[in-house]
């Protein structure tokens, strides 16, 4: 395939992109103007990175959903604020990610925790994945949860910010420059964060582990 | 293999992006070395336990029925919706309206002259047309803005109130 026959081949999509960009800053003006079916339709065109933002921090449907409901909210009654012409969804994100901020920031900051803080699911879990390695695969569901589990202690020892960048890296799958400008920080601080987060992490399941293994 | 050449490919291993030579490599390293077999159980956890966070959920079905309800009520506890328009027209026109002022205060200049003799001249008069609009005023002794000038002038003050809206 040549230049130009690439070149062609991108045409549809990028015109697609464009008709999408034009019909998202439509229902944008439309929702400054007050129109609500605007304003949902623009919800449901995000809904899905929203609801996942949310997700990675709560774990039941009635809680994500009420904490979307915030999410939506605050944005309609901001988004006569939304400078035309900017992105959208990072501006979305932004006031998502805030919202799971207070969030947490109401959570009490575990202290390091040992291996006698877990519960009985979370330590066989443990204990498995140190002698076998984890199993993934079919009829593992309890097993998720006790992960789950596991991983939602050790990140609550960690700072709110620095529980957001990692998870909205590993989880989200955000870049540095997104989480930087999710938490309203520099691309330098969205790193600081995201490496303190990440050494905290392991060391927390480095000790575990060697808890564990000391245990036998 | 050496140990220092783990980490770099526990991270490849992580995106599913290790060549196979590499991960066999690795594995008899991961066998040999106490260190790096620890380093490569806890990277290898971080993710399992980082993976259970990633959930798909799609909202219930009476998710929309209810952010509906709460818009509507919201709609109504704001200021008066037409206020709000044409507060929004009028924001639109502040430009423009500068932009008159300016034209105004320009042609005023010119018509009265300089009232003293030409004391700032060349590229120094235009830095301050840049920066103070009172120059202009209160001296009078400088060259009268071109439009440009003074649209750039706009702009700048235009660019200067809306840095950080609109996040
Ligand atoms: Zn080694």
């Amino acid at each position: 395939m040549n230049d130009n026959d690439k070149e062609k081949g991108l045409e549809p999509a990028r015109e697609q992109r464009d008709e999408a960009a034009q019909e998202e800053a439509r229902l944008i003006r439309q929702a400054q103007d007050g129109n609500q079916r605007a304003f949902e339709a623009l919800v449901r065109l995000h809904e899905r990175l929203v609801f996942g933002i949310i997700g990675s921090f709560l774990r039941r449907r009635q809680d994500v959903e009420d904490l979307a409901q915030e999410v939506f909210l605050k944005a309609y009654l901001a988004i006569g604020r939304f400078r035309s012409g900017a992105p959208f969804a990072p501006w979305l994100h932004r006031i998502a990610v805030n919202t799971c901020y207070d969030h947490l920031r109401g959570i009490r900051r575990r202290p390091e925790i040992g291996i006698a803080d877990l519960a009985e699911s979370e330590a066989d879990f443990l204990d498995r994945y140190v002698k076998k390695g984890y199993l993934s695969g079919g009829g593992e569901a309890d097993d998720r949860l006790a992960a789950r589990d596991l991983a939602e202690r050790i990140l609550a020892t960690l700072p709110p910010k620095d529980r957001l960048a990692i998870t909205l890296r590993e989880v989200n799958g955000f870049e540095i420059a997104q989480i930087a400008g999710s938490l309203g920080c520099s691309r330098a601080a969205a790193k600081v964060r995201l490496f303190r987060a990440r050494r905290a992490m392991q060391a927390a399941l480095r000790r575990l582990i060697r808890q564990d293994e000391h245990d036998e | 293999m050496t140990c220092r050449d783990t980490e770099n490919l526990l991270e490849l291993e992580r995106k599913g992006e290790i060549p196979p030579g590499e991960q066999q490599a690795l594995t008899r390293h991961l066998a040999a070395c106490r260190r790096c077999g620890e380093t490569a159980k806890v990277a290898r956890l971080s993710s399992v336990l980082l993976g259970t966070l990633r959930q798909e959920i799609v909202p219930g079905p009476s998710f929309y029925a209810r952010l509906r309800e709460r818009l509507a009520a919201a709609g109504s506890a704001q200021p008066d919706s037409t206020l709000l328009h044409a507060w929004g027209f009028a924001r639109r026109l502040i430009p423009a309206v500068a932009l008159g002022v300016l034209v105004l205060a320009g042609v005023t200049i010119s018509l009265e002259g300089p009232s003293m003799p030409r004391q700032v001249q060349g590229a120094h008069s235009r830095e301050i047309y840049a920066f103070s609009l009172e120059e202009v005023n209160l001296t009078g002794s400088v060259e009268r803005p071109n439009q440009d000038q003074m649209l750039a002038f706009v702009l700048m003050q235009g660019q200067a109130r809306g840095a950080g809206s609109g996040e």
